[in-house]
């Protein structure tokens, strides 16, 4: 009987935790839209909120591909030109977090600024 | 135009270059031919201008995280015959168990879904300056001294290999393929993480103001065994789990061999 219990218990905490796992994604992921323009990004500067996970729709208005490349954020991805590409990124520390596109790195720079006050990220 | 070229393309054939100046010491040591290493290229090729050309309804699969799915794919691909490849080494060079041909074929297969990816990631780039005269020509100048800086040190590295002394030549190339099989299954782990496929928690340490993954050695060494400044805990367990798996299979294959010798006396 007892090991019952124990064996339920456990059972239970195993459900505990996949739930854990699972929770944060059914949470609403904050989304945020960039767009790429005569290789520039626009805008070229993103904030987004700290600790959280964020979905990064990327915009490519270029006849030509581009890559989404951050260091920093450990990031990178190839958008074809006139699509668009989905990126998710975090969560963050707040900082700042440079991007870039890899094919015009000259022009194409970026960074998205990470804050720790949920209201001034938009 | 000319420099970005020489550092994308470099960047993309360093890892393959790598892969394969590994392997051709490797089967050296084993005394396998080396013909095998045409044909990885050649079907390397063919896979990349496929995907290359597959790559815009390949990105929109998935709610638009097709292209994270299928690198990753490809990269757990080249991990799991990698794999296979260490546990053969040891059964081809103890008592000469597994033939050359299944060596020769999985080093194909492994440097085919390396050559897929990467590949096709230079076709996408190149093409698109296609168009665009002025640049085109710097564009693909710039490839080719990118691509021939990458072959040199794949040369060079295989020549380190050779010129070691017979008794490190092979365990040191059965340690670099261990690395490589951690760098392919971590890279493979953050594209699932950024198609959102796999939760990460927040970078579990920053190394950085250390070493810069854009600085010349970064890049080698990511190249090389996968250096990530900020991994997430889940990239750090896929790391060391699959060169767990791999040092499992190199000693499951060196078990197999001496047990099949024994057996033989």
């Amino acid at each position: 009987m007892k090991q019952t219990i124990r064996m339920r218990k456990s059972r239970l905490s195993v459900i505990a935790l996949l739930i854990l796992l699972v929770a944060p994604s059914y949470a609403a992921t904050p989304e945020f839209e960039i767009e790429i323009r005569n290789h520039l990004f626009l805008p070229d500067t993103l904030t987004i909120p700290a600790g959280v996970k964020v979905k990064l729709v990327i915009y490519n208005r270029d006849a030509t591909p581009e890559e989404f490349e951050s260091y920093e954020l450990n990031r990178e991805k190839v958008i074809l030109g006139g699509r668009k590409a989905i990126v998710f990124i975090g969560p963050l520390a707040p900082g700042e977090y440079p991007f870039f596109g890899e094919f015009n790195p000259q022009t194409a720079l970026g960074t998205i600024l990470v804050v720790a006050d949920a209201n001034a990220a938009k | 135009m000319l420099l970005n070229s020489v550092v994308i393309i470099l960047r993309e054939v360093l890892e393959a270059a790598l892969l394969m100046s590994v392997f051709l010491a490797s089967a050296r040591f084993l005394h396998t031919r080396n013909r095998w290493a045409i044909w990885a290229l050649v079907t390397g090729a063919i896979g990349a201008v496929s995907y290359g050309f597959l790559l815009e309804p390949v990105s929109d699969l998935f709610d638009g995280v097709g292209q994270e799915v299928c690198n990753a794919l490809l990269q757990y691909g080249a991990f799991a015959s990698l794999a296979a490849v260490a546990f053969h080494i040891p059964r081809r060079s103890n008592n000469l168990k597994s033939s050359p041909a299944t060596i020769v074929a999985l080093m194909a297969l492994t440097l085919t879904f390396a050559i897929t990816r990467e590949g096709a990631e230079v076709l996408v780039y190149v093409s698109g300056f296609w168009d665009v005269s002025d640049f085109f020509s710097a564009v693909a100048l710039g490839s080719v001294i990118g691509a021939c800086i990458g072959f040199s040190v794949g040369v060079l590295i295989y020549y380190l290999l050779l010129a070691q002394p017979v008794r490190w030549a092979l365990p040191t190339s059965v340690l670099l393929i261990h690395l490589i099989a951690g760098g392919l299954a971590s890279q493979a782990t953050r594209l699932l993480i950024q198609a959102d496929w796999i939760q990460a928690g927040s970078p579990i340490w920053d190394t950085s103001s250390i070493l810069s993954e854009q600085s010349l050695a970064g890049q080698l060494l990511y190249a090389l065994v996968g250096y990530e400044a900020s991994p997430s805990g889940i990239e750090v367990l896929a790391y060391v789990g699959s060169v767990l798996i791999v040092a499992t299979a190199y000693f499951a294959g060196k078990f197999s061999s001496q047990r099949a010798t024994a057996d033989l006396e």
